[in-house]
C-alpha cells in the first residue's frame, strides 16, 4: 500500500489483494452495523451505552439515535466500498475524511474479535492482527496527509 | 473546558443558584483509537484549537477519560451521538457525577 498526496487529493495505491481484503471487511462491517443489537458482541463497541448509571436513559438514547447512526455509518462504509472499485483510489479531502471513522469502526470490530480490551493488550501475530495494524497505518497515513499544508 | 466570558453579576443576583446542574459529555479511553485520530475528531467536530484538542486527547489517554463539553442535556446527547459516529466511546452524565 502506498498513500500519497496529489494536489489536494489523497491517493491510495493498494498492493495485490489489499483492496479485496478491505472490501470484504467493509461488507462484514455492514452486516454488524445493520444487525440486531446483541447478535454480535462487536455491536456494543460501535454503539456504546451512553449513560453508565441510568439504564432507562441509555435505552432512550439508543432508541432516538440508533437508526440515524446506522444510516450514517452505513453511508460512509458504502462510500469506501464504492471507491475500492478502482485499483488506485483518489480521494478529495472531504471524501478522505469520511474514510477515517470507517477505518476506526473496522478496527473496533476486529479488536473485539481479537480480545483487545486494554491499552496494554497485545495485537496477536495472526492475519487478523496484521490487518488490524494495517488499518491503523492506513488511517494514520490519511490523517498525516490531510493535515499537510 | 474553557467556558468563555463570565457574566457580570450584581450583588443581588450573585447568590441565585442555578436550578439545573449542567450536563457533560465524557470521552473514555479505548485501546483502539489512534491518538492522532482522537485529536483530529476534537479539532474538527468541536472546533478546538490544536493545543486544546491535544490536551484533551492526552487527558483521555492518561486519565482514562475527559470531559469534552458542558451544557444542557440535549446538547450533550447530540455531542455523544456525534462521538459514537466517529467511533469514540462517549457518555452523558450530570456534571459532578461523571
Amino acid at each position: 500500500m502506498r498513500v500519497s498526496r496529489s494536489g489536494d487529493a489523497i491517493v491510495l495505491e493498494f498492493a495485490d489483494g489489499e483492496s479485496g481484503v478491505l472490501r470484504s471487511l467493509v461488507d462484514q462491517y455492514l452486516e454488524v452495523v445493520g444487525g440486531e443489537a446483541g447478535t454480535d458482541p462487536a455491536h456494543a463497541r460501535l454503539f456504546p451505552v451512553a449513560y453508565r448509571d441510568d439504564d432507562t436513559a441509555a435505552e432512550e438514547f439508543s432508541r432516538y439515535t440508533r437508526s440515524g447512526l446506522i444510516d450514517r455509518k452505513a453511508a460512509n462504509a458504502a462510500q469506501v466500498s464504492l471507491a475500492l472499485d478502482e485499483e488506485t483510489v483518489r480521494l478529495a479531502p472531504a471524501e478522505a475524511v469520511r474514510w477515517l471513522p470507517v477505518l476506526t469502526d473496522l478496527r473496533l470490530v476486529i479488536a473485539d474479535r481479537l480480545d483487545i480490551r486494554a491499552d496494554d493488550d497485545e495485537v496477536p501475530d495472526t492475519p487478523a492482527g496484521e490487518v488490524y495494524t494495517w488499518l491503523g497505518h492506513l488511517q494514520e497515513s490519511i490523517l498525516v496527509l490531510l493535515e499537510e499544508p | 473546558m474553557s467556558t468563555g466570558t463570565t457574566p457580570s453579576l450584581t450583588e443581588e443576583t450573585s447568590s441565585v443558584v442555578s436550578p439545573d446542574l449542567p450536563w457533560v459529555t465524557i470521552v473514555w479511553n479505548d485501546p483502539v483509537n489512534l491518538m492522532s485520530y482522537v485529536s483530529h475528531v476534537f479539532r474538527t467536530y468541536f472546533g478546538f484549537p490544536r493545543e486544546e484538542a491535544e490536551r484533551l486527547m492526552l487527558l483521555v489517554h492518561h486519565e482514562g477519560r475527559a470531559v469534552v463539553a458542558t451544557g444542557p442535556r440535549e446538547e450533550m446527547e447530540r455531542h455523544t451521538e456525534a462521538m459514537h459516529e466517529y467511533g469514540l466511546w462517549a457518555t452523558v452524565a450530570k456534571a459532578g457525577d461523571g
